[in-house]
């Protein structure tokens, strides 16, 4: 077995004729917390559909625990313990916020449950208030959570989450880079795809910086702090 | 008209609109969760009922034919699902249309070929083949009793079903967001196949028990397809509930404009609809 959770190969994407990705390639470890940097438009999230199998990549691999998954479908993949909150949240208008939660759960692949629907009511009290709410009726900063709640009831080995504080208030992104490092503290491998360098420099041991369609910087927060000034101009709009 | 005809038209009319609620059910479920209009809906209530015919005859049991008529609709549903709907997902409904179009022609023929075009008939059977008294004059079949009973009790499940039930919590979020469906690790196919599957053979099962109290003659898939489409319309596409109201709302009316108004009953249900229309263009319940 190998110590990477997740290997992408060369990857190269296209959404019909425009080519967005070319030749993406990096390696996650287990338990690793993993930033993903780059202005909109640069493949960022197109890298994470990818991996999911909700885009096809044209030509590359990607290996999950050591195994190949480009032939599964979506739903297979996050069968076998990966969760992905979307950019955009995913709500769904005719679910309440507890059905949400009730629909999602499940044990992990090895029967495991490290987290249950108490446990996540714990870390969002407010989802607590809004249990009979529509998901469509919350606040962008609960509904948010409420993704990420949802996403932590499948027990994920890995976590990926697109955008998770864009559009959201500075205390309402506090909240969730709270919750965040909870998560960490737990072990499970997290991708987050993000733009405020500094709590990434601090959260996560690797970083990934994305320019048009292909990795341009990958290393450590040491390695992040040497580069810091073309990565900060590489974000910048 | 007097309060014992009166009662009698009302339970025919509950007891019509709750076998419509069956039928527009299964044909609102498959569009508000999986976006296909199906045209053939009508053809399995039309199969449900001749196919009940068939076993009932070769069986000698009513229960033994419901039986098997329910279970042929089913895997029926599954191979039209597997095979053919599958390819119609990403289009739009205007191929949905001639794709179920073509199978209406398919189960015609089937149906022409395998029974002949003559009017055929379902012995009620025995057990509830009795009536009651309602009054000192006027009684009422006891199987359109049971029929009316046995649509609630599907009612209350497929409620409880949807609303309490994870396979609901799915097929609901798979109405809004199919993606993030799959997303959560949710084998959306399977999920489709199985609402197919369901609603095609609450279709067939309309067909089935109302096969005793009506006459097997071709065609009569289309015109119980029509009312569906009326009911479905007024209630709000995709809206369970609102197939419910409607069903019963259509059915009442269409009972009592055959009575009073017998030149122009066939009309009424379209000017319900065309009415109701006016005030909620959206249909009665329309999320």
């Amino acid at each position: 077995m190998t110590d990477n959770i997740l290997e992408v190969h060369g990857i190269h994407t296209l959404y019909g004729e425009s080519h967005i990705l070319h030749g993406v390639s990096f390696e996650i470890k287990k338990g690793q917390t993993v930033s993903i940097m780059g202005r909109n438009g640069m493949g960022k999230s197109t890298t994470l559909k990818s991996i999911l199998g909700i885009v096809k990549p044209r030509s590359g691999s990607v290996l999950y625990k050591g195994q190949d998954i480009d032939a599964l479908p979506t739903w297979k993949r996050m069968r076998n313990d990966i969760a992905y909150v979307p950019e955009g949240r995913g709500m769904f208008h005719n679910l309440t916020v507890k059905e949400h939660l009730q629909m999602a759960a499940r044990k992990n692949s090895r029967g495991e449950e490290h987290w249950t629907y108490e446990q996540v009511l714990d870390v969002f009290p407010r989802l607590q208030e809004r249990l009979t709410n529509k998901g469509t009726q919350l606040s962008g900063g609960e509904q948010q959570m409420l993704a990420i709640g949802r996403a932590l009831l499948t027990n994920p080995d890995l976590l990926i989450l697109d955008e998770a504080t864009e559009g959201l208030a500075p205390l309402i992104r506090k909240e969730i880079w709270d919750v965040i490092r909870k998560i960490k503290a737990t072990g499970v491998s997290t991708i987050i795809v993000d733009k405020n360098i500094k709590v990434l420099h601090e959260l996560c041991e690797q970083h990934i910086l994305i320019v048009k369609g292909k990795v341009q910087f990958s290393g450590d927060s040491q390695a992040l702090d040497a580069n810091r000034e073309f990565i900060e101009s590489s974000l910048a709009v | 008209m007097d309060m014992s005809l009166f009662l009698v038209q009302l339970l025919n009319g509950v007891q019509y609109g709750l076998l419509l609620f069956l039928i527009a059910s299964g044909l609102t479920l498959v569009f508000g969760v999986m976006g296909i209009l199906n045209l053939a809906h009508g053809s399995m209530y039309m199969i449900g009922a001749y196919l009940v015919y068939y076993f009932a005859s070769a069986t000698d049991s009513f229960l033994l034919a419901v039986i098997i008529a329910c279970v042929i609709a089913m895997i029926i549903g599954i191979i039209i699902e597997r095979f053919l709907i599958i390819h119609l997902y990403n289009r739009d409904h205007l191929d949905q249309v001639l794709l179920t179009v073509g199978l209406i022609f398919i189960f015609n023929a089937a149906q022409s070929f395998i029974w002949g075009n003559d009017p055929l008939g379902v012995e009620v059977p025995e057990l509830l083949s009795s009536s009651i008294q309602l009054t000192d004059i006027v009684e009422y079949p006891v199987y359109r009793l049971f029929l009316s009973v046995l649509c609630i009790g599907i009612a209350l499940a497929m409620y409880y079903v949807i609303n309490n039930t994870k396979l609901g919590m799915m097929i609901r979020a798979g109405e809004s967001n199919r993606e993030m469906v799959e997303n959560l690790g949710v084998d959306i196919s399977k999920l489709f196949t199985i609402v197919f599957a369901v609603g095609v053979t609450l279709s067939a099962l309309a067909g089935i028990v109302s096969a005793p109290i009506v006459s097997l003659v071709p065609g009569m898939g289309e015109r119980v397809l029509i009312s569906c489409f009326v009911v479905v319309v007024i209630g709000g596409m995709g809206s369970i509930k609102g197939a419910f109201v409607a069903a019963l709302l259509v059915g009442i009316v269409d009972t009592f404009a055959s009575v009073l108004l017998p030149g122009m009953s066939s009309m009424t249900i379209y000017l319900l609809m065309a009415l109701i229309l006016i005030f909620k263009p959206q249909g009665l319940f329309k999320s």
